[in-house]
């Protein structure tokens, strides 16, 4: 047997290809997504609480927020379908879910982030936070990871609930 | 908004067609031909034309904004006019 072949099985065997070829069933995420904009914010709050040197609590954070980063770009893939495949193009339905989910999502983000430059117009204001150099490649990361799950969170409560009866 | 009704799961039992396979006679994923039965998705007019014609039948058969007579409402008709349904 040779490696590729080998590494082939390998491929098979874990399930990536699955994930890569984008060929699980798409599902509802309709808490899962909630659970890691928490685990997203907590983490970040341990990390920027953080004056001086690092220390156990910035470390759990860190876990927490980048987990929860890693999750976001995951879950892209189980929720509702986004990406066409040369099998599977994506129908009118699913044209519209994604369209309608992106459209909410930009509105979203956009809100958030004017709320944000509204809040650091507050500089001049002692006692308020304010995010340190290292904060704000956090918060950037954050942003990314917001964007690649609210499509999904929002599609997944746009869509119908799943079908009772999934045989054909 | 008003209601659409269909008649494609009818039709499709009537027919022994799975949703796998009207889904791909008309291009779309079988989840969506589940919704449609379901009522909880409106197709396009494209859509609605390419059932229809899948099953050989006008559009109106399929698709109405009144609700369907039901098959056994339909049979107890037929038998009470003394007609062979």
């Amino acid at each position: 047997m040779t490696l590729l072949k080998k590494m082939d099985d390998l491929v098979y065997a874990t399930g990536i290809d699955k994930i890569l070829f984008r060929k699980v069933q798409p599902r509802s995420l309709r808490w899962i997504p909630l659970f890691v904009l928490a685990a997203l914010i907590v983490g970040y709050v341990f990390m920027a609480s953080i004056t001086s040197r690092p220390t156990a609590k910035f470390f759990m954070g860190w876990l927490l927020f980048y987990g929860a980063y890693l999750a976001a770009s995951f879950l892209r893939v189980f929720g509702p379908r986004f990406v066409a495949t040369a099998r599977d193009p994506l129908d009118e339905r699913e044209l519209m879910l994604k369209a309608r989910a992106y459209a909410i999502s930009g509105i979203l983000l956009a809100g958030f982030a004017m709320l944000g430059c509204f809040y650091m117009a507050s500089e001049d204001v002692p006692g308020l936070w304010h995010p340190k150099p290292y904060d704000w490649i956090n918060l950037g990361f954050g942003v990314q990871a917001c964007a690649m799950l609210l499509p999904s969170w929002i599609a997944s409560w746009l869509q119908p609930p799943p079908l009772a009866d999934q045989e054909d | 908004m008003s209601n659409l009704y269909n008649r494609i799961a009818l039709f499709r039992a009537e027919r022994g067609v799975s949703r796998r396979e009207l889904a791909e006679a008309v291009g779309v994923n079988n989840q969506t031909i589940g919704y449609l039965e379901r009522g909880d998705y409106k197709p396009s007019l494209e859509l609605a034309m390419k059932i229809a014609a899948y099953f050989g039948v006008p559009v109106e058969l399929l698709f109405s904004f009144q609700r369907f007579e039901s098959v056994a409402d339909t049979l107890r008709r037929a038998a009470a006019a003394g007609e062979q349904p």
